[in-house]
């Protein structure tokens, strides 16, 4: 096997440079990201999801390496997994959100990854919780995440209203992440959007011809 | 692989945080102690987390609070939390004093340090226990040190003089308050990671108290920086 590309001094490990976002709304939650996954300046998957299944009505948006985060996201669904089939109902995201923490913080040294998990449980409705890089858990009404986020912090302080309807959520969610994909050069393609309800979860795929902001 | 930081065979441990809590301040007051802090958590420069709720409640008369890493904050609110669950074990009632969870931390703190691992923070008990007041400071490399007045962070520099010449071990609890409030509008004039929302929380001999977040008020529109101009010292 040939190491000599990965022992050079300029190998970039596959990040997900990425934009990362969740709201909640009165009702539910919007979940929306990008779809470039980076390896240095080269673009190595174009159309990725980087919403990650971790329950029926869990999901997880990772940015970081590529590497650290999916490994993760992988224990954490088979640990839910397991523990929702021996709780015989819907599983907390709290629970999740502990999983990928103590993951994240027993490991801080080693890991790049910082996570938001979102998801809605019979419990206490929809939650946000993001994880940043050392393993801190902090709930959220919004987050956002990856490379792309900070450049729109600005537009969604100002935009951010609590108890939005479904459209004005899924509006501003698009409009964040396209924002974001518009300024940062680790961000692109298309925009992938999820709504997290009681009864559903329902995708939806923005065309890079649909995107807003160009 | 190569990328392990593992494959030496010794774990590195990481000496610099990532998202921080700022100052903290407790000061002993007439009936029991009391404890500001702010709501902000930071990332780096940036003041990424506005209303975190950063006063943790360990027993039934113990608070605790810390700056720094708020990752180890939270993995310190777990490890406390087991204390008191491992003590139910004994069955006696026996419950541990803040002195027992104040000595713990030392402890655990001292250990850590020595493995050079630390606990990125400086922590504060606080706790009133068979009629007196309990008030430590645990730092990073674990040294314990009780006091009628702490403060951490960036209040070390600025909120000293304050606390010095305006509150006494006797004061009442508002008197108290009010010296943290005035303290915390200081820290917001003149500490970049400081934030203008702060939180109280205090212990008496009924136990614990946590107040809603509350903003401190600080004044901007004075004359002199309303009719500051850079034109004027040219052009006269």
């Amino acid at each position: 096997m040939n190491y000599t590309e990965i022992l050079s001094p300029k190998f970039e490990p596959e990040t997900t440079g990425t934009t990362i976002m969740a709201v909640i709304y009165d009702g539910g939650l919007i979940i929306g990201a990008d779809s470039r996954t980076s390896s240095g300046q080269f673009v190595a998957d174009r159309c990725a999801d980087k919403i990650d299944y971790v329950h029926d009505r869990i999901f997880c948006l990772r940015s970081g390496s590529a590497a650290d985060t999916q490994t993760i996201a992988k224990y954490v669904r088979y640990y839910v997994d397991a523990h929702a089939q021996e709780l015989g109902r819907l599983p907390a995201v709290a629970t999740a959100a502990n999983l990928f923490r103590n993951f994240l913080y027993e490991y801080k040294d080693s890991l790049s990854a910082a996570i938001i998990v979102a998801g809605w449980d019979p419990y206490k409705g929809p939650q946000i919780f993001t994880l940043p890089l050392g393993g801190s858990v902090i709930e959220q009404k919004w987050s956002i995440g990856g490379s792309g986020s900070t450049f729109i912090w600005g537009f969604c302080d100002a935009n951010y209203k609590e108890n939005m309807t479904l459209q004005e959520a899924r509006a501003f969610v698009l409009h964040a992440v396209a924002h974001a994909m518009y300024r940062d050069g680790s961000s692109g393609g298309i925009i992938r959007l999820l709504n997290v309800t009681k009864d559903k979860i329902e995708r939806e795929f923005i065309d890079y011809k649909d995107v807003p902001v160009k | 692989m190569i990328f392990n930081s593992e494959l030496s065979g010794q774990q590195q441990h990481t000496t610099s945080p990532v998202v921080t809590g700022g100052s903290v301040i407790a000061l002993v007051y007439k009936g029991g102690v009391v404890i500001g802090t702010d709501t902000l958590c930071s990332y780096g420069s940036m003041a990424a987390f506005k209303n975190v709720e950063k006063i943790a409640q360990v027993s039934k008369n113990t608070l605790y609070v810390s700056s720094g890493e708020f990752s180890d904050f939270q993995q310190v609110v777990k490890e406390l939390a087991k204390i008191d669950r491992s003590a139910l074990q004994y069955d006696d009632g026996v419950h541990p004093s803040p002195r027992d969870y104040g000595n713990f931390l030392a402890r655990l703190s001292y250990k850590k340090r020595c493995k050079i691992n630390p606990l990125y923070l400086q922590n504060v008990i606080a706790g009133f226990h068979n009629g007196e007041r309990y008030l430590a400071l645990v730092d990073i490399y674990g040294t314990y040190l009780e006091s009628n007045f702490v403060t951490t962070g960036f209040a070390s520099y600025f909120c000293k003089a304050i606390i010095s010449n305006y509150w006494n071990e006797n004061c009442t609890l508002d008197q108290a308050k009010q010296v943290i409030r005035e303290c915390f509008k200081v820290l917001f004039c003149r500490d970049c990671r400081a934030h203008d929302m702060i939180q109280l929380g205090y212990v008496d001999e009924q136990g614990v108290h946590i107040e809603q977040a509350e903003r401190v008020e600080t004044k901007w529109d004075f004359n002199g920086f309303k009719t500051r101009a850079n034109e004027k010292l040219h052009t006269q």
